[in-house]
């Protein structure tokens, strides 16, 4: 399920698989309980901002994030956390719900596993709808001043300058070149053509439509 | 004036029986009828916007040139046959000189009074063609003025303007094989007939172009050392490549401005984006940096010498490759 984009940040692209009911020995499968994998794009961890979905009648959700780090563990970020007030009514059947990074421990995650339940008969099939994880983005300071800004306060260093012509006054020659040349471009820029290659009636519209 | 006045009216005889009121009147009268007013108040104004180091001179110079204005006026509608014998005739060099005059007057850093004096020097040059067609000039867009060579107004011919430009560059100091480069860019057939806009972009860059060899000139002696003869090869191929990446990089990557065409053109952000490369521009021909190259290339740089002329080229060409092909 391919994520569509939100304004400000994008969701993750994870695929989800189809939901695996599970159920003890021969029964038929009504246990209510369901599992969702969410597989995060292969060899990318991410930073988990949030979770949010849509609720299809379940119950109650658990989250289970699989972690990086020697060992890879699965480490339960929620707990039975309750969709439905009563599992046997309406109420909280098609809620939104979101889950917080503040909640959970949501680092260095590379899969998500969500556990449903549904204990309730008058609800047979039940699912989450919509799942979207959105990444944590780190506040990167704006890298504005470029290099070669920097560069220029290091004027104190002292290259050896023995024999050379004194870098100043060559300088000062150059950037007048520099300024000469540009004015000649300024120049270029709002000069009209003296037409050498226009033949009369060649561009006119009405014959470029007929092409 | 007023005192030049008195004066001129003391020269008139004493005797005369009229009183001293009506004799200004007359003297008056006399020197608003010759125009002397307007004349001089001409010569003011241009010597103000010239600035000239020899004030008697300039003086000397333009009343000179205003003379022989008036003088062949009436002849050369007679010798309209005279004017098509021969590329030049004499009143064409005439007219030539007097606008070269006029386009030395200032300097093109002094961006309104040159952008006059390429307007006189313009219309001086454009009122050469022959006037006999003065009466036929049937209405034409534009674009066909090439091809009439003898229309008035149409334009400057376009010999004369190749000439002007030559004139330009030989009297700001470039040597000709210098300028030729610049001129096969610049200069415009003889039947073509050059509008004003090209006219003064021509003019401006060979002014501009005298600075930058004369400048170049001077570069090439601050950079070899005078005692010792000429520049190193990899000292000089440094500074000029120092240059050239200051000049790429203000040009910069167009590409960078495109991608924004189709949003909302922001022209602040623009000039923001500008001004961000000309200070990365200026940054690379800072003496910091250019110490540095100076100091890399003479430890790696390659071997041999490079001579006043070879230096020259090399800067000329840095400039001429930049110079809009007309066409």
């Amino acid at each position: 399920m391919s994520s569509s984009s939100s304004d400000v940040l994008l969701p993750v692209d994870s695929s989800i698989k189809p939901p695996v009911f599970l159920h003890l020995g021969d029964t038929e499968p009504l246990s209510g309980v369901c599992v969702l994998d969410v597989t995060l794009p292969f060899g990318k961890t991410v930073n988990v901002e949030e979770i949010s979905f849509k609720n299809h009648y379940t119950a109650s959700v658990s989250m289970r994030l699989l972690r990086t780090g020697p060992p890879s563990q699965w480490v339960t970020a929620v707990r039975d956390l309750p969709l439905m007030e009563n599992p046997h009514t309406e109420g909280g059947s098609q809620d939104y719900c979101c889950i917080h990074r503040t909640q959970v421990d949501p680092d260095h995650v590379i899969s998500v596993r969500l556990i449903l339940k549904q204990p309730s008969s008058t609800w047979r099939s039940f699912s989450l709808d919509d799942i979207r994880i959105l990444p944590h983005k780190q506040q990167d300071p704006e890298k504005e001043v470029s290099d070669w800004l920097s560069d220029l306060t290091l004027a104190d260093q002292h290259t050896d300058l023995e024999g050379l012509p004194p870098p100043q006054s060559v300088s000062s020659s150059l950037q007048q070149m520099f300024a000469l040349t540009e004015v000649m471009m300024q120049s270029n820029e709002t000069t009209a053509s003296i037409g050498r290659f226009h033949v009369d009636g060649c561009y006119d519209i009405n014959l470029l439509s007929l092409l | 004036m007023a005192d030049k006045e008195k004066r001129r009216s003391g020269a008139a005889p004493p005797g005369m029986p009229d009183g001293k009121a009506t004799k200004s009147d007359c003297d008056r009268e006399f020197l608003s009828q010759a125009g002397v007013g307007e004349l001089l108040r001409g010569a003011i104004l241009k010597m103000v916007e010239a600035r000239s180091d020899d004030p008697i001179g300039f003086l000397a110079d333009h009343f000179c040139n205003l003379a022989s204005v008036t003088e062949p006026g009436t002849a050369g509608c007679g010798d309209a046959d005279q004017m098509n014998n021969g590329p030049q005739s004499a009143q064409e060099q005439q007219h030539l000189n007097r606008a070269l005059w006029h386009l030395r007057l200032a300097h093109h850093s002094q961006r309104s009074a040159f952008s006059n004096n390429v307007c006189v020097a313009y219309d001086l040059l454009n009122s050469t063609g022959p006037r006999r067609r003065a009466a036929e000039v049937p209405e034409c867009p534009e674009g066909s003025c090439n091809d009439s060579q003898t229309e008035v107004g149409g334009g400057v011919r376009g010999g004369l303007y190749t000439q002007t430009l030559q004139c330009l560059c030989s009297e700001g100091g470039v040597p000709a094989s210098t300028s030729a480069p610049l001129l096969r860019r610049l200069h415009c057939q003889d039947h073509e007939a050059v509008p004003y806009d090209v006219f003064r972009h021509g003019v401006l860059t060979c002014a501009v172009f005298s600075d930058y060899i004369r400048q170049a000139q001077r570069l090439y002696a601050e950079v070899c050392c005078p005692d010792e003869g000429p520049a190193s090869r990899a000292l000089g191929m440094a500074v000029l490549g120092t240059l050239r990446e200051a000049l790429e990089t203000s040009q910069g990557s167009e590409a960078n401005c495109c991608v924004n065409a189709n949003t909302k053109s922001n022209s602040c952000l623009e000039a923001n984006v500008k001004a961000k490369r000309y200070l990365e521009a200026s940054a690379k021909i800072s003496p910091y940096k250019l110490g540095q190259a100076m100091a890399t290339a003479q430890t790696r740089g390659p071997g041999g010498d490079m001579d006043a002329k070879e230096f020259e080229n090399a800067a000329a060409e840095l400039f001429i490759t930049r110079v809009k092909v007309l066409s």
